[in-house]
């Protein structure tokens, strides 16, 4: 992997993850997302993981947010956008996001691998939908069976919890 | 590895979530009253099938094979996962009971689902020695369990409980996850066993240490250890009655056997020492500082509470720190207290959340003045109260004392030169900070007047004949909280010889 596309692709994801949490209109925030995810899948694909990467933009980037978009345009957005910042909460949630990042840049400084260059990847020539498939069904089986389940509670929840009540 | 082998050995999880599934069904085509209340026949049914399948898996795990694991400890079965699955689905279906005796929620088919996919997860971070599966497990019992904490939607309480406890709940999952993913990096390898020896023979990165803290983050959020406890009062008072007693039972039962595992297992090699003398960097001078923090503020916390819910939570964020003793004093027998601890902690929260159920259905309230001169009201609910607070509080002959005794004397054994005694004497000082709000509770209930008209003496014992399953089941749970107590033997036994 090229080290200015990691650092550009990086950096892509890394100022719109913020620009997500930011801005104050629900639909920019949706939209940054969407390129940070963008940023995600460029990663992947450097790593050769293509189809990753392409389910990344299909369902993420894609599907998912394009949905989360209409939903957030069925809300009242400018709600969102009259509350009011409240400073103290906001100040001390930036200094303990301040002295983590610290602690581990500070952790991270003092790691010997850190300083020595990436080392390059070993070149893989492998079909990796069909790998992937292979994982899903063999050894990682039951995790991929669990999150069925986890996915079903998810479902049933959202439609219990956001279903009105007849009275 | 075979599909079939898969299945044999998944038989009780899948057992679990088809009975979900019956449910679910039962509450779709049993119809809905237009009043919002659910039919009495999907109450009714549902809870009979979801007691019926809890038990037929009990029955499924008891038939298992003795060892067996799958995909490098994706699935384990064992002794020791197999009681404790046993005892995470008797504390479902007490907790099934305990919400048929709740005031009608709407969709009741749906809540009872809710609890039986919990479960499952449960079983699955009880039966896991793998890190990814341990996650999934992790999020599928925090998602129901988020559901069903904001379930009563009538009440405003129970919806900001749910928020505040998914917002906790997410974030602590997100460290988690980031730690587990440093572990990963660094050990190349998932499965538990394999992580220790890794750990073992190489030098210990700084980095792998926060990868720790962090991983720890997400367990200690379960189990409501004290920095991480903020959500637990809110959840306790504004959930479900039954939802905010298998958040206390059987999700923590389940957090402390995997964290357990984790760190002794998993970790092993970097547990480090926090005896007095002998400081050395570690996990575990990090849970000894949690332990303390736990029993301090969950003791002074719970002083000056005025709703005994909140009042239980904050007690149940000293027991956490109390059972930590256990994992801080590390080896077979740590863990073994710290197993039986939790259980018969388990057991006794059930039960006084089903007398808290009661009084709130009654009142319509669970402020401490609600339950004002309840021994004249039901002297029955009064006495369960009694037996479950004084167990709490750690009075002999109740399994409170023997669990305590069993857990401080251990910790004790552990350091050289009685290096724990000063968390020990902590811990004993806060037993007695916490005897004291508990009498207050039981001065409420028996010596207090009943601030209403007398009219309502007669109503409770007499007018409750519906709900006699439910009270039957306060009055088992009272048993068993005085038989434990009585002869602990039996269940230390059976913790002990499952380590095999």
């Amino acid at each position: 992997m090229s080290p200015f596309f990691f650092w550009t692709a990086s950096a892509l994801m890394l100022v719109f993850g913020a620009a997500v949490i930011i801005n104050r209109n629900p639909v920019a925030s949706a939209l940054s997302l969407v390129v940070s995810f963008l940023g995600l899948a460029a990663l992947f694909m450097s790593l050769d993981a293509f189809f990753l990467g392409i389910i990344q933009v299909l369902v993420y980037a894609g599907a998912v947010m394009v949905l989360f978009l209409f939903i957030i345009m069925l809300l009242d957005l400018r709600a969102e956008e009259r509350r009011r910042i409240n400073f103290v909460a906001f100040a001390g949630g930036a200094a303990v996001a301040v002295i983590f990042f610290g602690q581990l840049y500070l952790v991270i400084g003092h790691l010997h691998q850190a300083k020595l260059p990436f080392a390059p990847l070993a070149p893989m020539q492998v079909d990796d939908v069909h790998r992937i498939g292979l994982l899903l069904f063999g050894s990682y089986n039951l995790p991929f069976q669990i999150i069925g389940v986890l996915i079903l509670v998810a479902t049933i929840g959202v439609i219990v919890l956001s279903k009105r009540e007849l009275h | 590895m075979s599909y079939l082998e898969l299945l044999r050995l998944a038989a009780p999880e899948a057992i679990v979530v088809l009975t979900a599934f019956v449910v679910l069904t039962i509450g779709l085509v049993t119809g809905r009253r237009e009043a919002g209340d659910t039919p009495a026949a999907t109450a009714g049914l549902g809870a009979l099938v979801a007691a019926l399948g809890l038990a037929i898996a009990a029955a499924t795990i008891v038939r298992l094979p003795g060892h067996a694991t799958l995909f490098h400890g994706m699935l384990v079965v064992s002794p020791l996962n197999s009681l404790f699955q046993v005892i995470v689905l008797v504390l479902a279906f007490f907790t099934v009971i305990l919400a048929r005796g709740e005031r009608l929620l709407p969709n009741k088919g749906e809540y009872l689902a809710m609890i039986l996919l919990a479960t499952v997860g449960l079983m699955l971070l009880i039966g896991s020695e793998e890190l990814l599966m341990i996650f999934i497990g992790l999020e599928l019992t925090g998602l129901s369990l988020y559901v069903m904490t904001a379930f009563d939607k009538a009440s405003q309480t129970s919806a900001e409980a749910g928020l505040k406890y998914f917002l906790f709940g997410s974030m602590a999952s997100a460290f988690t996850l980031f730690g587990l993913s440093l572990i990963y990096g660094f050990t190349g390898t998932t499965s538990l066993a394999a992580i220790g020896p890794r750990l073992a023979e190489q030098a210990l990165p700084p980095l792998l240490f926060v990868g720790i803290v962090m991983t720890l983050i997400g367990f200690l959020f379960k189990i409501a250890a004290a920095p991480f406890h903020l959500w637990a009062p809110d959840a306790y008072q504004g959930a479900p009655v039954s939802t905010a007693g298998f958040i206390a039972s059987g999700s923590k039962v389940a957090s402390f056997i995997v964290l357990g595992k984790i760190l002794l297992i998993g970790f092993g090699p970097v547990s480090g020492s926090a005896d007095w003398h002998g400081l050395i960097a570690g996990w575990t001078p990090i849970l000894a500082v949690l332990s303390a923090l736990s029993i301090l503020i969950g003791n002074l916390v719970a002083l000056v509470q005025k709703n005994v819910r909140r009042l239980l939570a904050y007690s149940a964020v000293a027991h956490g720190g109390y059972t930590l003793l256990g994992l801080i004093a590390g080896g077979r027998a740590g863990f073994s207290a710290t197993l039986f601890y939790t259980t018969i902690y388990a057991v006794t929260l059930v039960g006084a959340f089903g007398v808290v159920g009661f009084v709130r259905r009654e009142n319509g309230g669970d402020d401490l003045a609600d339950f004002a001169g309840l021994r004249a009201r039901s002297p029955l609910l009064a006495g369960c109260m009694a037996i479950f607070l004084l167990s709490l509080a750690g009075l002999p002959p109740l399994a409170g004392f023997f669990g305590k005794f069993y857990l401080f004397s251990t910790a004790l054994r552990a350091g050289a030169n009685h290096g724990l005694l000063w968390l020990v004497a902590l811990a004993l000082f806060g037993s007695l900070i916490s005897l004291y709000y508990y009498l207050i509770v039981l001065k409420v209930i028996f010596l207090d007047e009943n601030a209403q008209a007398t009219p309502a003496v007669a109503r409770y014992d007499f007018e409750m004949r519906a709900d006699y399953l439910p009270k039957m089941t306060l009055l088992v749970l009272a048993g068993a909280v005085l038989l434990l107590g009585i002869i602990p033997g039996t269940l230390v036994a059976r913790i002990l010889a499952s380590f095999g």
